[in-house]
């Protein structure tokens, strides 16, 4: 389990750190809702990250009903959680919602970008 | 007991909320599933390695679940979207979106649990590879949500798009038919694409030096397995955005519909079978990379015939809009 928090810490503290910078860029240009809206979408994408990462090893059966079971009702219950911020941002006007669901994705955009950037570097080492 | 139109809009997105949603997590929970069960067979063969496994399959569920994610946020925007001028056109229009959402996620959600669940087992056997079976499920499991990220576009559209001039008849039939052709043909490249990205990850892990081939021939086979929900996504553009003439006749309205329908349904054969080719030619280039070339020219053709049913849906339902 030591390998998962290594990555939940990793991909966390990478997320909030980059919505912090670009929300104080955008309170400094003048945009405060789309700095708290990116903000509070990225705090729920980093809990639910770290949701995700502490029911996995309940996920994790040999029979695949069950993991399918297990699967269906943990990811309700972090949609649940999901679903805060952006009804938040829906109902509340101080709250951008676009880049409230910007903010949502943080944690997958980051993930996504890590290793195809991992993989342009590697590939460029190995051209030259 | 009569219902003002007000009340209709709210029960229209209210409901397509709830379809959203609820389809849209069942995609994600069977991918996610399959990445469970295929990371716990990976586990028990080489129990030192199951860090890296769980590693590997929550950083590809978090990719995974995305498709359900999009359908999260339509569902939140339909159950407290302020309608001004509320029609019952608009009605359709969030009904729509609803299904559209919905069935969009199925397929994205499966097929990105193929990549994740292979790229577990191939840890296990190419412990030395888990760095690029990682990027190669990453990559494979992003181009599964494309037509997860077709579908939300046209919700979006649905949503925001000011059909209050539009006559009610034809056009509820149109916008109802828009949502089920992008939806629907969705299923078939979301799950078609995954299939291709799954055996990418297994051929990294059997044949390590095959991987440059191995990751082209997976990109152009998925990219030719997203060509049925493009063809939805066309039909759909058409359905929303050209004007149909009011009438009382419902056979008009009637052949709308079955416009979304025939290419939604249309689409989803087609996007496996595609998603099928690839996955063959995938596995095998793996297996023999100096045949890689004539593998790829074989999946290609395959995928042209296959292809074909789903253009005879779209020419179908070419016919339904504009000649019927």
């Amino acid at each position: 389990m030591e390998a998962i928090r290594d990555t939940q810490k990793r991909y966390g503290s990478a997320a909030m750190a980059l919505a912090i910078f670009a929300g104080l860029f955008f309170i400094i240009a003048g945009y405060k809702p789309i700095a708290k809206g990116l903000i509070l979408g990225t705090l729920f994408s980093v809990l639910n990250f770290v949701l995700m990462g502490e029911t996995l090893a309940l996920r994790v059966s040999p029979s695949r009903a069950r993991s399918s079971v297990l699967s269906m009702g943990t990811a309700m219950f972090r949609y649940l959680l999901l679903a805060l911020p952006l009804i938040v941002a829906v109902r509340n006007d101080t709250f951008d919602l676009v880049s409230t669901v910007i903010g949502i994705f943080m944690i997958q955009l980051l993930v996504l970008g890590d290793h195809v950037a991992g993989a342009l570097v590697s590939r460029r080492k190995r051209d030259d | 007991m009569a219902y003002d139109i007000s009340t209709w809009v709210n029960l229209a997105a209210f409901t397509g909320a709830g379809i959203a949603m609820g389809l849209g997590a069942v995609g994600a929970a069977i991918g996610e599933g399959y990445t469970a069960s295929e990371a716990s067979v990976a586990v028990s063969r080489n129990t030192k390695l199951s860090g890296d496994v769980f590693k590997s399959m929550l950083v590809g569920q978090a990719v995974a679940e995305s498709a359900s994610i999009f359908a999260l946020v339509i569902a939140i925007l339909l159950l407290f979207l302020d309608v001004p001028n509320p029609t019952l056109v608009k009605g359709a229009a969030l009904f729509g979106a609803g299904l559209c959402m919905g069935f969009g996620a199925i397929g994205s959600g499966v097929g990105s649990g193929f990549p994740g669940g292979q790229a577990c087992r191939g840890m296990v056997h190419q412990p030395a590879m888990a760095s690029r079976l990682t990027t190669n499920m990453l990559i494979g499991s992003a181009v599964c949500q494309t037509p997860a990220i077709f579908a939300m576009v046209v919700a979006l559209i649905l949503m925001f798009v000011d059909f209050s001039s539009a006559p009610l008849q034809p056009t509820w039939a149109a916008l109802l038919g828009a949502g089920v052709s992008t939806g629907l043909a969705a299923i078939g490249s979301g799950i078609g694409g995954g299939l291709a990205a799954g055996a990418s990850c297994e051929g990294v892990a059997r044949s390590p030096e095959a991987v440059g081939p191995v990751t082209t021939t997976m990109l152009v086979g998925q990219a030719v397995s997203q060509t049925p929900s493009i063809f939805g996504l066309l039909i759909s553009f058409v359905l929303v955005f050209k004007t149909f003439p009011e009438t009382a006749a419902l056979q008009t309205a009637m052949a709308l519909l079955g416009a979304g329908l025939c290419m939604g349904f249309g689409g989803i054969g087609p996007g496996i079978g595609n998603g099928m080719a690839a996955e063959g030619a995938v596995r095998w280039v793996a297996r023999r990379v100096d045949h890689a070339g004539d593998l790829m020219r074989t999946m290609l053709v395959g995928q042209a015939v296959s292809q074909s049913t789903a253009i005879y849906a779209m020419v179908i339902s070419l016919v339904l809009i504009f000649v019927v």
